[in-house]
């Protein structure tokens, strides 16, 4: 019989009590790690930005001599319930907000006459199986509620020179192959599509009522489907432009025409995209240098808003702590302090059959600390639920959407591996607020000090007690 | 107490010697357990010397007088004061804890002294398990765990029916013949303080009588009843049969 076993007993004598102590100091305990927990989540978040900034430019530096225009002339009014004005498309979702509308292929013709202009790939996207979404944003559980598309068909020309020279097609091809020159009746499903339409490489898929085979498997699923700052393909699916054209019933037609100049030359490129605007008024004309520019600004913003919002949360996070370890400090004190006054004759008896003052404090400390102990363990089990809602309610919001210049046409995005980002919709990546093994063992180790540091008082107490007059306490 | 000085022991004296049963009576507020708590390390006068084995220990510090109480002296008390979360076993083991014995050595000393007391098989028992009688025994065998020279025993028979109060005091007697330790026991039951050796009178902080108890008889080997010759394991008088 030592004392760690008779301070368990004694512990374990009220349960109830015990129970609800543990219970009361575990909350405290969840609050004061998952609040670090969210700072750290905001800090990746914020590097998340930044290297999914550099990856985006990086992309976009490949294809400076890109202009691409589409129809301006979408409609707004159907958006339905999504954040972004002109409806817009939700990354990694191929969402959709507005309608979209199509050009007559013939303006290929039309463009390729203009000076300085290589090549041209006329794409066509259209979204299929419309359902309404939610989505929760990791902080603070907020839920956004949307209109988005179950695949996106992408009908690009599969002409060996654009494959060869231009990024049309998908990269990251994780099964089978990636489409080639004469490819008809084939497709190249997302991974997202495959789960979707239940068919792998090799086997048949139904698409609008007609039969295409499966040639290959791109790109990783995104569970959250929010995926922020970069191309995301997760619910594209590829097939030849023809193909493409018959099965959504838009013969004739295209919904993008990129178009490639002879070099990057920003004047050149200039001149192409004020051509084509001053030919056809009502397309959409953009270079991706004057994108380029508009992501440099926009994450520059970004970045200053979360870093000013971060050092704003470590001040509140701080303040929250200090409160939490004394809430800790006072309920094991004032817990203990009962405790000892309840066992006043246990305590004189001890002495009277020779415990020393030492026996008796390390008796009453042991308790303290075994309760502290079990509230940081109950401490870890909420906090590794609760830590996203818990740092969300607590600390100071970041902004997770800054702005949206996406087209009006309202596009959706990723056509193409290598294609830039969605306009515009940079904000901090889903970097949700976990506990890491550290701030576990920091949790215990906290909860240790806590209930020594609350239980030394009234454990000096119970030492000093008197044997005699403890004897007499009824 | 509180503004008015009063004196719980007044210009008393007491000398007892090793391997004594001495049986201190007295009405409610004589200060009888002012004088054990004194006897026992447990309290200090106001004035005046304790002297154990010749060394006054008035003047010891705390951590000294722990290792008296540890070591020396035994208590025994009206209320038992066992540890209800601890069985039987675990509670005569408690004073042991501080000295080197190994938890087996610990538990075997333990095991024989409730074999002592009469209390075989009830080892794993937690006191709200044990009649009144029963606690008590494991309160004697706790009192005698580190072989102490003296046991101090207030009010042992307080809270016990008559049957047991008479077994309990006999047990005590028995320690003091078979092991020589000196008992000092506070009670006001003048039919239990005759199984003493010596029977003291305390009145207001003062010994006022002193008389001879049957133990003292016993330990010349004669019947206190009788007067005829005994033997120290006899429970009975073979003469007159009564009880020893």
């Amino acid at each position: 019989m030592g004392v760690l076993t008779r301070a368990i007993r004694n512990i374990s004598r009220r349960k109830m009590r015990a129970l609800l102590v543990i219970i009361a100091l575990g909350f405290t305990m969840a609050i004061m790690i998952s609040v670090p927990a969210g700072i750290v989540a905001n800090q990746e978040a914020t590097q998340n930005l930044s290297a999914n900034y550099d990856r985006t430019v990086s992309q976009m530096e490949q294809q400076l001599t890109l202009i691409e225009c589409t129809n301006s002339s979408s409609s707004t009014s159907s958006s339905s319930g999504g954040p972004f004005p002109g409806g817009g498309s939700f990354p990694g979702f191929g969402g959709f907000g507005g309608q979209t509308n199509y050009m007559n292929e013939s303006i290929v013709d039309a463009i390729s006459s203009i000076s300085g202009v290589e090549a041209m790939a006329p794409i066509i996207e259209v979204p299929e199986g419309i359902t309404t979404r939610t989505f929760a944003s990791p902080y603070g559980g907020r839920t956004f509620t949307f209109n988005a598309s179950s695949y996106t068909i992408v009908g690009v020309p599969l002409n060996s020179s654009l494959i060869d020279n231009y990024s049309i097609l998908p990269t990251n091809i994780t099964a089978g192959r990636n489409l080639q020159q004469g490819d008809t009746e084939v497709v190249v499903l997302s991974l997202n599509n495959t789960e979707y339409f239940g068919v792998g490489v090799g086997d048949k898929v139904n698409i609008l009522g007609t039969n295409f085979e499966v040639v290959g498997v791109h790109g990783e699923s995104d569970s959250s489907g929010y995926v922020m700052g970069r191309a995301s393909d997760i619910g594209n699916l590829y097939m030849n432009i023809t193909n493409a054209q018959t099965v959504t019933g838009h013969k004739g037609e295209i919904s993008t025409l990129d178009v490639y100049a002879e070099n990057n030359s920003a004047t050149l490129v200039s001149t192409i995209a004020s051509e084509i605007s001053s030919m056809f008024p009502d397309l959409s004309v953009t270079t991706e240098q004057s994108q380029l520019q508009t992501i440099e600004n926009l994450y520059n913003s970004t970045l200053a808003t979360n870093e000013s919002a971060i050092s704003q949360t470590q001040t509140v996070a701080f303040q929250e702590i200090i409160i939490s370890v004394l809430a800790t400090c006072l309920i094991v004190l004032f817990v203990m302090l009962y405790t000892v006054r309840e066992r006043t004759k246990e305590i004189g008896t001890l002495k009277a059959i020779g415990f020393s003052n030492w026996n008796v404090m390390n008796q009453f400390m042991l308790e303290g600390i075994l309760l502290s102990l079990a509230a940081g363990i109950v401490g870890i089990g909420i906090g590794s639920m609760a830590a996203p809602t818990l740092s969300g309610l607590l600390l100071p919001h970041m902004s997770s959407f800054i702005g949206s210049t996406f087209g009006s046409s309202g596009r959706s995005f990723g056509a193409g591996g290598g294609r830039f980002v969605s306009h515009g919709a940079f904000g901090v990546g889903a970097a949700t607020a976990v506990l890491s093994p550290e701030l576990m063992l920091l949790a215990l180790g906290g909860a240790i000090a806590l209930g020594a540091l609350g239980s030394l008082y009234p454990a000096w107490r119970a030492s000093r007690t008197r044997p005699a007059e403890a004897m007499r306490y009824e | 107490m509180g503004k008015r000085k009063i004196s719980a022991l007044a210009g008393l004296n007491l000398q007892v010697n090793k391997g004594e049963f001495i049986a201190i009576m007295g009405p409610s507020g004589s200060g009888k357990t002012t004088l054990l708590n004194v006897l026992g390390c447990l309290d200090k006068p106001t004035s005046g010397k304790a002297i154990l084995d010749n060394v006054d220990v008035t003047k010891l510090p705390e951590k000294k007088l722990c290792e008296i109480r540890r070591n020396k002296i035994g208590f025994i008390f009206q209320t038992f004061n066992l540890l209800p979360y601890l069985n039987a076993v675990e509670n005569v083991e408690l004073p042991m804890e501080s000295t080197k014995k190994s938890n087996s050595e610990r538990k075997k000393r333990a095991r024989e002294l409730l074999e002592m007391v009469g209390l075989s098989g009830r080892e794993e028992h937690r006191p709200q398990r044990l009649s009144a009688g029963e606690q008590q025994r494991v309160a004697i065998a706790r009192a005698l765990a580190n072989d102490p020279a003296i046991v101090l025993a207030d009010e042992p028979t307080g809270n016990l029916d008559t049957k047991n109060k008479f077994e309990i005091v006999r047990l005590l007697g028995k320690l003091n013949i078979d092991q020589g330790t000196t008992i000092i026991m506070v009670t006001h039951d003048g039919q239990i303080a005759t199984h003493a050796e010596r029977i003291l009178l305390l009145n207001d902080g003062k010994i006022t009588k002193e008389r001879q108890g049957i133990l003292l008889t016993k330990k010349k080997l004669m019947c206190p009843y009788c007067g005829d010759k005994i033997q120290p394991s006899d429970e009975r008088c073979p003469s007159c049969k009564k009880r020893l």
